[in-house]
């Protein structure tokens, strides 16, 4: 008998009551002001927020942003390693979650799945109409479709695992600005 | 090895280091208080938690073949471990196909419990933790003491000077932002020369075939998405049915574990990279026989966040080690019996029963429950220490004789207020570290004869 068939058979044999599946959650509270909301949780995990327009009036305060570090938007591509010397990459997001400060990015949308950890510094763009409440939301609106790997990223990568010491920039990007635009 | 007590004298023998463990912990608890409380809902969503995860228990085979024949369809390779051996031995196999000998690996309660590290280093395979409180307690040939929070039994001095012995940092500089820093450009080196990198899993959902990683650092992914293959490594218990279940546990999990409102990255890994291999190993180790362990079952809704450490008072003031576990504290007295009665037999007598674990547990746990449940078979068993059998039956005697009970008492009285030396010495437990109370001069039953006669 194979270990598969062994435990399965392990675990048919064991004689338990059934449970049923609770359902759907459904959150019945929701903070009055989602884009507040979102505000807030960026503030909370460390990262910048530019609210402008459109993409373009964000450039300018970009430059301010990074004035030495170059900025670069990538076609899809295949070695992971040639993103190792990328300052400062910019991304656009799928949607954001208010209560956490979570956005969604996938493979429909990432030039390689390494991107948004491998580079030093990263910019995603995102769209006010974009965000949702909370998890619950965020679920509902990505269905079952697979793209093969997505990430829920909310802020800089960090660490606290010296002295509960909360450091910045631990193996992902360093900093996190999202530029949020209107439409 | 030493018992928990044993090692617990230990690690108290310091006191202004236990105050720090202490105080540290309890303020990663507060955290989790103020973060759940920012969902008004959180009554309602551990309630849910708890039910998705009693259901995914008495529906486990088939959500287990739900998910493998979802995730070969996905191009996942699945694989099944019925122990800690298979385990390393398939984990061995999969790397030695590709001949490489060196591999990155990300936190894994898992792969820990497998004792998967001293197995692949046997075999020659150089394992680079990349968690950083991994990496720091690798580097000094420790085991982690937290399960969120490796390194947490450390101070940034000793940090440092272990870093200055394996990277070569100025002795004496134990800032922890240069010492991150330090870390960042040693394992980044590791990340791109890696060709295999080991995850564990958080959670594995059986209608879609993906599992979800979480981590604050970017280390799963940094590995994962550079290597040409990727083995994940996970209990058959972390499975969930359904994606929308990810809502849920999602919300829970760092709000619970660190107090944040979630993790940096929450991962959801569908399908291998072009070109890459993606396996995933399903192991049992023992989980099976807890299944079947009716009072025992629940401990399997466990997620792995680590709430029921920072706040029991037991954890905080004894450190992770002296539990001789992988997995600590509370959970952990309650997962260890399950592996080996005898060689666990003190962990379930770590604890005073308070209760906080279970109120803080996100996926509710009756977890001081269990710790009783696991005390009365072990008693019963006949496993816990002669010295423990024989005053539990004396006590039982004196509790069950009402004349003896008052001698007794008045005997207790008398040797306190004239002879305290009889008590106040090194070979009464309840003396260390205590002063004996004073005695009082006439039992309950006397005063109430007197007063209200």
């Amino acid at each position: 008998m194979s270990s598969r068939e062994e435990i399965l058979k392990a675990l048919q044999g064991v004689q338990m009551p059934a449970k049923a599946y609770p359902g759907t959650f459904t959150s019945q509270v929701h903070g009055e002001d989602t884009l507040a909301d979102f505000l807030h949780s960026m503030q909370v995990v460390s990262t910048t927020v530019l609210q402008v327009q459109d993409a373009s009036e964000a450039q300018p305060l970009l430059d301010e942003h990074f004035p030495k570090l170059q900025r670069v938007r990538l076609e899809k591509l295949s070695d992971g390693l040639s993103l190792a010397h990328v300052d400062v990459l910019e991304i656009t997001g799928d949607f954001g979650v208010a209560e956490n400060g979570a956005i969604w990015l996938d493979d429909a949308i990432l030039p390689h799945r390494v991107a948004p950890f491998i580079c030093q510094h990263l910019v995603i763009y995102l769209s006010k109409k974009n965000l949702l409440p909370t998890m619950q939301e965020a679920y509902i609106r990505l269905g079952n479709q697979l793209t093969g790997f997505g990430v829920f990223l909310s802020g800089p990568s960090k660490t606290a695992d010296i002295e509960q010491s909360l450091v910045i920039g631990a193996h992902g990007a360093r900093s996190l600005v999202v530029v949020l635009t209107e439409s | 090895m030493l018992s928990h007590a044993e090692a617990s004298e230990k690690f108290i023998a310091n006191q202004e280091r236990t105050d720090w463990h202490d105080d540290t912990l309890w303020f990663v608890r507060a955290k989790r208080d103020k973060a759940s409380k920012l969902i008004p809902e959180w009554e309602a969503l551990r309630e849910h938690a708890s039910q998705i995860k009693e259901h995914m228990l008495s529906n486990l085979p088939q959500y287990l073949l739900e998910f493998e024949v979802n995730a070969q369809a996905n191009g996942i390779q699945v694989h099944w471990a019925k122990d800690a051996h298979e385990h390393n031995e398939i984990v061995y196999s999969i790397i030695q196909k590709h001949g490489d000998k060196a591999l990155v690996k990300s936190k894994s309660m898992l792969t820990e419990e497998c004792h998967l590290n001293a197995f692949l280093e046997q075999k020659g395979i150089d394992v680079v933790d990349t968690d950083l409180g991994e990496r720091i307690v690798q580097f000094r040939n420790e085991v982690p003491s937290h399960i969120v929070l490796p390194a947490i039994h450390l101070k940034k001095e000793d940090v440092g000077e272990t870093f200055h012995q394996h990277l070569g940092t100025p002795k004496g500089n134990k800032d922890p932002q240069f010492l991150t820093e330090a870390a960042r450009i040693h394992l980044r080196e590791k990340f791109l020369a890696a060709k295999v990198a080991i995850t564990g899993v958080n959670f594995a959902v059986a209608e879609t075939g993906e599992f979800v990683v979480c981590t604050n650092e970017g280390n799963a992914d940094m590995g994962a998405h550079l290597s040409e293959v990727h083995i994940a490594c996970m209990g058959i218990e972390k499975i969930i049915p359904k994606r929308q279940d990810l809502g849920v546990f999602l919300r829970l999990l760092a709000r619970s574990a660190t107090g944040q409102l979630i993790t940096t990255y929450s991962s959801h890994f569908a399908k291998p990279r072009e070109g890459q291999e993606m396996h995933i190993v399903l192991v049992d180790n023992g989980r099976s026989r807890q299944l079947a362990r009716e009072e025992f079952r629940n401990s399997l809704k466990c997620i792995r966040c680590a709430a029921c450490f920072n706040t029991c008072p037991v954890y905080r003031r004894s450190g992770g080690h002296s539990y001789h576990q992988p997995v600590a504290g509370p959970i952990g007295s309650i997962l260890a019996p399950n592996f080996d009665k005898k060689a666990n037999v003190d962990l379930p007598f770590a604890s005073t029963l308070c209760g906080s674990c279970s109120n803080v547990c996100p996926v509710k746990i009756n977890i001081h429950e269990q710790l009783w449940f696991w005390r009365q078979d072990l008693m019963k068993e006949g496993l816990a220490p002669a010295g423990k059998v024989i005053s539990m039956k004396l006590m039982a005697w004196v509790l069950s004789n009402p004349s003896l009970f008052k001698w007794a008492g008045a005997m207790g009285r008398k040797v306190i207020s004239w002879a305290p030396w009889l008590v106040n010495n090194g070979l009464n437990p309840w003396y260390k570290q205590r002063e004996m109370p004073e005695a009082p001069k006439q039992s309950f039953q006397e005063w109430y004869k007197s007063n209200r006669s």
